[in-house]
């Protein structure tokens, strides 16, 4: 599959923005966010403005943007309108939650709103996960590793952007500082699982099924039915050199978890806090984006079948 | 709404029946489709860089070549690939927006232009590639089934069927009512076997396929033990000349 920019940022921007709002919602129900006057509303408008710059980033991929209004509309069926509705219904709770906070510091209120922040924003990612993973003609996608996947990342991103602000408004140590080296381990386990797992897959179907033949039976293309690219080919058949995607696959890993793990212990261990985790911060953006890149490159479609090529 | 309609048994399921047997992969279907379609209700459809070095545009119908092991020899199948109005369609179901939908009263799937917001996910969910962007307007495009032919009243009634179907020179492509187990489509596909593609995927498509019959080529000396004992190259096509004529 193309890797599009648009949705390569989407994933990855929204993957840290709902991460951090969802830790910050989780802290607060736990009674537990820092006693620093401003950091919720830090935390949250950080968390807002990254979401919409993700959310903004994928209008780019539509053809009719002026028409986005209407992706809020088939909720019942589809996981796209899902992720639309849970997206924009997340700013409002995030509000109530930041007003709540505000009004009554130890209540009962901004506790509960906490836990609704959390659910809002895990809840978009999880729509956006399922989009790929709903779309049975992509083996890579269509699997049991794609959605807590794309959960575990949100959380591991989005812990450490959390870490990142209590580094920068509140210090070095704190739970979080051990959050962060937990999260990118299970991230690093999780993405070595999904490449094990989609390494070991067959194809679904065979050119020979493709054509109505029995499954088995040896065919090759004879002639195509256009001789340049077309939509389909170049939307479907996107194809990455073996080569490149195991050296691409080592660069993700190591910046995207390895790194921000390593450094996020340092800061934990208050050498350098601040710069540790702001390194971290732009390792796992970089990789994340590698990461998300590699998603889409390796993953095939049943009807590049059609065209001789790999699914 | 993106929701399928519900399953009745026995309604209206319009589709068409491609006879790989007699297909020769001339193309008609694909240009006459794409002909009837530049203008009309689905159109216009676009070609990019057309006089350009790497051509480019919409076409609702592909027609592939493919060489088959057989026994023996090897056979070429050639395989016009459209929409399949699938009874699953999945490019349903994901739609966002509602553009995507399959009608209710004769199971054809469309895009409504107007709706569309160009997402290009029914994309992604079409196994088999039937959907093509649209560059210039910004939406996805699709075969219609000529649903602006099949249903205009002000046409003969013999021409009410899709331009493809009307279009191929050797009766290769068939349309019919397929959810109608007395039509005559319907028994062209129980007679001569016809399959799904990719019925692995399940997205139990509509339009079917009738396979080549098997056919071996015989050798040189069982060709002339066939013919009896020759006759030579004007008795060939005498016979040839019989068969068309008996047609």
């Amino acid at each position: 599959m193309r890797p599009a920019v648009s949705v390569l940022l989407l994933t990855t921007l929204t993957g840290f923005a709902y991460g951090l709002l969802a830790w910050t919602g989780v802290y607060a129900f736990l009674g537990l966010l820092p006693a620093t006057p401003h950091f919720a509303a830090a935390s949250t408008l950080l968390g807002l403005v990254i979401a919409s710059l993700g959310l903004g980033a994928s209008a780019l991929h539509l053809g009719r943007a002026d028409r986005a209004w209407r992706a809020f509309s088939q909720w019942r069926s589809s996981w796209l309108s899902r992720e639309a509705v849970g997206a924009v219904l997340t700013y409002p709770v995030v509000i109530l939650f930041l007003l709540a906070l505000r009004w009554d510091h130890e209540g009962i209120a901004p506790r509960l709103l906490g836990a609704a922040v959390a659910i809002m924003a895990l809840g978009t990612v999880f729509c956006t996960a399922m989009i790929y993973a709903s779309l049975k003609p992509i083996r890579q996608w269509h699997n049991s590793h794609t959605a807590p996947d794309y959960l575990i990342y949100a959380v591991f991103s989005g812990a450490l952007l959390f870490a990142l602000l209590h580094a920068v408004l509140v210090g070095g140590s704190a739970s979080i500082f051990v959050i962060v080296p937990v999260t990118a381990a299970i991230a690093l386990l999780a993405k070595r699982a999904y490449w094990r797992h989609v390494d070991a897959q067959t194809p679904l179907a065979s050119l020979a099924s493709a054509i109505g033949l029995p499954k088995d039976v040896e065919v090759r293309p004879l002639d195509a039915p256009h001789f340049t690219e077309n939509y389909v080919l170049r939307e479907m058949g996107f194809t990455i050199a073996r080569r490149h995607s195991a050296r691409l696959r080592r660069l993700a890993l190591g910046l995207a978890f390895a790194a921000p793990l390593f450094l996020t212990v340092l800061a934990g261990l208050a050498v350098a806090p601040l710069p540790a985790t702001a390194a971290a911060v732009a390792c796992a953006a970089l990789g994340l984006l590698t990461e998300r890149w590699l998603f889409f490159a390796e993953a095939t479609h049943v009807s590049a079948l059609y065209y001789g090529r790999a699914a | 709404m993106t929701r399928l309609p519900a399953a009745v048994p026995g309604a209206k399921r319009l589709g068409l029946v491609i006879d790989l047997d007699t297909c020769v992969g001339c193309h008609a279907c694909a240009v006459s489709c794409k002909e009837w379609n530049s203008g009309g209700e689905a159109g216009p459809l676009p070609d990019y860089d057309p006089h350009g070095p790497k051509p480019d545009g919409v076409w609702f119908n592909r027609v592939h070549s493919y060489e088959a092991a057989g026994q023996g020899c090897s056979r070429t199948v050639n395989l016009p690939r459209s929409c399949m109005h699938c009874e699953d369609a999945l490019c349903v179901t994901v739609c966002p927006t509602g553009a995507s939908y399959k009608r209710a009263e004769d199971g054809i799937v469309l895009i409504d232009p107007e709706i569309c917001i160009g997402c290009k996910l029914c994309s992604w969910a079409c196994p088999y590639g039937a959907r093509e962007f649209d560059e210039e307007a910004g939406v996805m495009r699709k075969c219609t089934l000529c649903v602006d032919r099949i249903y205009d009243q002000s046409l003969p009634e013999a021409e009410r069927e899709p331009a493809c179907v009307a279009a191929c020179p050797s009766r290769a492509r068939h349309f019919g009512d397929l959810g109608d187990p007395e039509s005559r489509v319907s028994k062209l596909v129980a007679a001569r076997g016809g399959n799904d593609l990719l019925p692995e995927l399940g997205y139990r498509p509509t339009n079917k396929y009738l396979p080549a019959r098997s056919a071996t080529i015989p050798t040189a000396s069982e060709a002339a033990e066939q013919s009896g004992g020759g006759g030579g190259v004007g008795v060939a096509l005498l016979r040839l000349l019989d068969r068309v004529l008996s047609r």
